[in-house]
């Protein structure tokens, strides 16, 4: 792989940390260069530390990694939260002329440039992160231009006055460190490429996916980290002819979701674990009514309020089990940003397809993670959409019974029952969270009961006779050794491999989209002598699954640190974990 | 089908388990009339109902429905008209379902104006567990989980939609079945959201809210001269809490409802068969 560089800017909450970042990040993009990012946050609006990483080649980049080598540090808490990530080729720009007397470790290289009067000389004071961005620039060889695109991109709407000054900031950074550091045997040198990437999160790929689904309707409560998709949705969904509101709450949003859907519109809602608690109140209703319908968990650390900004996969068995009462939903649990896309679009289709709830289920260190990719990756002309056995005015008679009435929950072979929309000429019809009859009216009657719950178990059987739900594969597929993953670990224990292979330990990968249905991998687990499963959660929920599945025990490697796996980490884990016993339990 | 469409379309041809002489029965045939009447058919209506002896209405009913969870008819409502604006959307509960549990989403519905009808069967008691207080019972009402009254004052819905910035509200008396009729169809015409709150005695376990006290102490604000577009003069009768009152209270006749304000009118069911044909620019945006 090319040399990677590995840069941040950090300082208090408030200080312009993300935009700086993502400046930075699409002058990279632009620059054909790939780019993969992190942040650490609070949840708050001002105040706490908070640093926007980025991870830089010419080579795809699918992680972070424990090492820093530019770092823009706005306060002193920024280097000491990164000590252990600098090393001695490290450089480390900040502002001498501030009040806070830099402690920089004597082996770093400590730039010290004036961000805030060269700021003033471009225009304010407010430019000084561009100040550091430009030099930034200077240390790393790259040219200040490519910055300039993305200043139009963020500051365009406020006049061209602006992102002249911003631009002449940063050309001063770029100056300052030119003319009084001597930084070549640093090392730093930004390749260029005439490569095309796009840069987003995961969450604006779930929100792309949903209108490239035709989603029209969507009903959200704010929450961290999902609101985005919100965001991203509000002022586009529009131009399709779509709309979002903004619920009281998450009980109403998931209703307002369900009322988009009973009335025939792709409708979807996102929260986090905390609302998905809320939601589980009409979950049972959403999957007994049949109706389609998305329903994103972009999980964060819990229980309870939990560590709001922090990253974990602890929503699982929720997903799963979710609700009193027994009734069938799907779980597809995207694994990377480009899947975010895909597999929104698919759970749009699987929810209209068998008339149940899909759980699209991401997290938070996918959410805020900014990722290039060629724009061919998202191939809109690809996306397919089937909604299932829609009836229409012509297609309707069939499903009358006797009295002219229509049977919403008929019985049929593969358990999918035929769906009319209002509007559609004697389609009118009851749904209730009460057990049904084929009308749709209520019944205690025992046949019945079995006929309407066997009936909804059917459609589980028939989409894994009809889908695909296979699992994505990396690595030695004739390893001894299989890891097995699901969510956004993916991309970290890819880079992983090339760790483990430097070692000489060969790995097979299995990174699991779908967790129910899911693929069965009793035979691989069989065919290997060691299984690891990877998840950020303390009990090994995705663990447990396997082991019930395939009757094998696994090891596991947890982290609930509410960090997301950085690829050198879990290379050093896996390489440990091969070594250790399997645990008796 | 709607220019020959009879009250009775809206009928299913399931039997109201109600109780006999159950106010919701007179609820229900005023809610058929009322939508026959404004020219809509069973197949362009959708009847979102709560839970609760309301709750079995949409069952009763034919058109388009669903029988939700408790509290939490009005989101749905709301759901299905704005992916729908073709539809008309009708909202029925009892008093449990709309002013306890469901109590928050009625303020909010009220004041986002979502151009709807909501009927709530108010009896002033929890009837299908049996007789409990209900948030509209009287402090002094004396039931199974308040054996000394509720010791608080009851919900003033009307005021509570008045706060809320309501554009309807309207008060009737599911016996008096032409009043009824004629003010839910008000609330059907009105262009926004359409509030009524029904009085519908629970001929079971309310023995103080009966027919003869509504016959006896309502004062209908049609004959009392009333005019629904004078806000003091709502707010009055809406205060008044010596007296009993059916009619509409108040009519915001410049209101705009949700949809006009947000520029929603599509048919949100119909999609094309891949990504939209532009859907290429929302991945270039991106650059």
């Amino acid at each position: 792989m090319a040399e990677d560089l590995n840069w941040a800017v950090g300082g208090e909450a408030g200080d312009g940390i993300d935009s700086t970042g993502k400046i930075f990040a699409q002058a990279l993009s632009r620059a054909g260069r790939h780019v993969f990012t992190s942040k650490d946050f609070a949840s708050r609006i001002r105040g706490g530390y908070t640093a926007y990483k980025i991870r830089t080649s010419v080579d795809d980049v699918q992680s972070v990694v424990d090492r820093l080598d530019v770092l823009v540090a706005l306060t002193q808490r920024t280097i000491d939260e990164n000590l252990d990530e600098l090393h001695e080729g490290s450089a480390v720009i900040y502002d001498g002329e501030r009040s806070w007397e830099a402690e920089i470790p004597d082996e770093m290289t400590a730039v010290d440039v004036p961000l805030k009067s060269l700021a003033e000389e471009a225009g304010g004071a407010i430019m000084r992160n561009v100040v550091a961005l430009g030099a930034a620039c200077a240390i790393a060889n790259f040219d200040v231009e490519y910055l300039d695109e993305a200043l139009e991109k963020r500051f365009g709407g406020k006049g061209s006055k602006i992102v002249e000054n911003n631009k002449a900031a940063a050309r001063l950074g770029e100056e300052y460190v030119e003319e009084n550091y001597d930084l070549d045997h640093l090392g730093y040198d930004l390749e260029t490429t005439d490569n095309d990437y796009v840069l987003l999160n995961g969450n604006e790929a779930i929100g792309m996916g949903a209108l490239a689904a035709g989603c029209r309707f969507y009903a959200g409560y704010p929450i961290t980290p999902a609101t985005t998709i919100m965001e991203y949705l509000t002022g586009r969904i529009e131009e399709y002819g779509g709309h979002v509101v903004q619920a009281e709450d998450e009980l109403s949003a998931i209703n307002m979701a369900l009322g988009g859907a009973r009335a025939g519109a792709r409708s979807m809602t996102a929260t986090s674990g905390a609302g998905i608690d809320l939601m589980t109140e009409t979950f049972g209703l959403v999957a007994t009514s049949e109706t389609p319908m998305v329903i994103c968990d972009v999980q964060r650390s819990g229980p309870s309020t939990g560590m709001p900004t922090k990253q974990e996969q602890g929503d699982l068995n929720m997903a799963l089990y979710g609700g009193h009462g027994e009734v069938p939903r799907f779980v597809v649990a995207p694994t990377s940003i480009t899947e975010c896309f895909w597999k929104t679009i698919e759970a749009f289709n699987l929810a209209e397809k068998y008339q149940t709830p899909v759980f699209l289920i991401s997290d938070l260190a996918m959410s805020v993670t900014e990722q290039t990719f060629p724009p061919e990756a998202f191939d809109m002309d690809a996306v397919e959409i089937d909604r299932g056995k829609l009836v229409d005015d012509d297609t309707v008679d069939e499903w009358l019974d006797e009295g002219g009435r229509f049977r919403a929950h008929a019985v049929t072979d593969d358990g999918v029952s035929p769906r009319a929309i209002p509007g559609t000429t004697d389609g009118a019809h009851m749904s209730t969270g009460l057990e049904h009859d084929e009308l749709g009216r209520r019944t205690e009657d025992q046949d019945e009961r079995v006929r309407q719950v066997d009936k909804r178990y059917r459609k589980v059987e028939t989409a894994q006779e009809r889908e695909d739900w296979e699992y994505r594969e990396f690595g030695d597929p004739d390893a001894d050794s299989l890891v097995i993953s699901w969510g956004s670990n993916e991309g970290a224990l890819v880079e992983a491999l090339g760790y483990l292979e430097e070692d000489g330990i060969d790995v097979r990968v299995i990174s699991v989209p779908y967790i129910f249905p899911r693929p069965d991998l009793t035979e691989e687990v069989e065919a290997a002598d060691d299984v690891i499963v990877v998840e950020c959660n303390a009990t090994g929920q995705f663990a447990d699954l396997i082991e019930h599945d395939t009757l094998t025990r696994v090891k596991r490697i947890n982290k609930y640190t509410g960090v997301r796996f950085n690829a050198d980490e879990l290379a050093e884990e896996i390489t440990d974990q091969l070594a250790a016993e399997v645990p008796a339990k | 089908m709607s220019s020959d469409v009879r009250f009775t379309d809206f009928k299913s041809d399931k039997q109201p388990t109600w109780c006999p002489g159950c106010g919701d029965f007179g609820t229900m045939n005023g809610m058929m009339k009322a939508l026959a009447e404004t020219g809509n058919d069973p197949d362009n209506t959708f009847v979102v109902a709560g839970i609760g002896c309301s709750g079995k209405i949409g069952t009763y009913m034919h058109s388009y429905a669903l029988h939700g969870v408790h509290g939490r008819a009005l989101p749905v409502g709301t759901g299905v008209k704005m992916a729908r604006p073709d539809i008309e959307v009708m909202v029925a509960g009892g008093d449990g379902d709309g002013y306890s549990i469901g109590a928050g989403h009625f303020v909010h519905a009220v004041r986002r104006n979502v151009d709807m009808t909501y009927v709530v069967m108010d009896n002033r008691i929890y009837g299908l567990t049996k007789g409990q207080a209900s948030p509209t019972s009287r402090s002094d009402f004396e039931t199974s989980t308040t054996p000394e009254g509720p010791k608080q004052p009851p919900v003033n819905p009307l005021a509570l939609a008045l706060a809320s910035g309501a554009s309807f509200i309207a008060q009737s008396f599911a016996s008096d079945a032409l009043r009824h009729q004629e003010i839910v169809q008000q609330a059907i015409e009105h262009d926004g959201f359409g509030f009524v709150n029904v009085f519908s005695p629970c001929v079971t376990f309310n023995d103080v809210d009966t027919y003869d006290y509504f016959r006896d102490n309502l004062v209908d604000l049609e004959e009392a001269g009333h005019d629904p577009s004078d806000y003091e003069a709502a707010k009055g009768v809406i205060l008044d809490s010596e007296k009993e009152y059916q009619g509409v209270m108040y009519q915001d006749e410049n209101s705009v409802p949700y949809h006009e304000q947000h520029g929603v009118t599509e048919n949100m069911s119909e999609i094309p068969d891949g990504a939209p044909e532009d859907a290429m620019d929302l991945v270039r945006e991106f650059y």
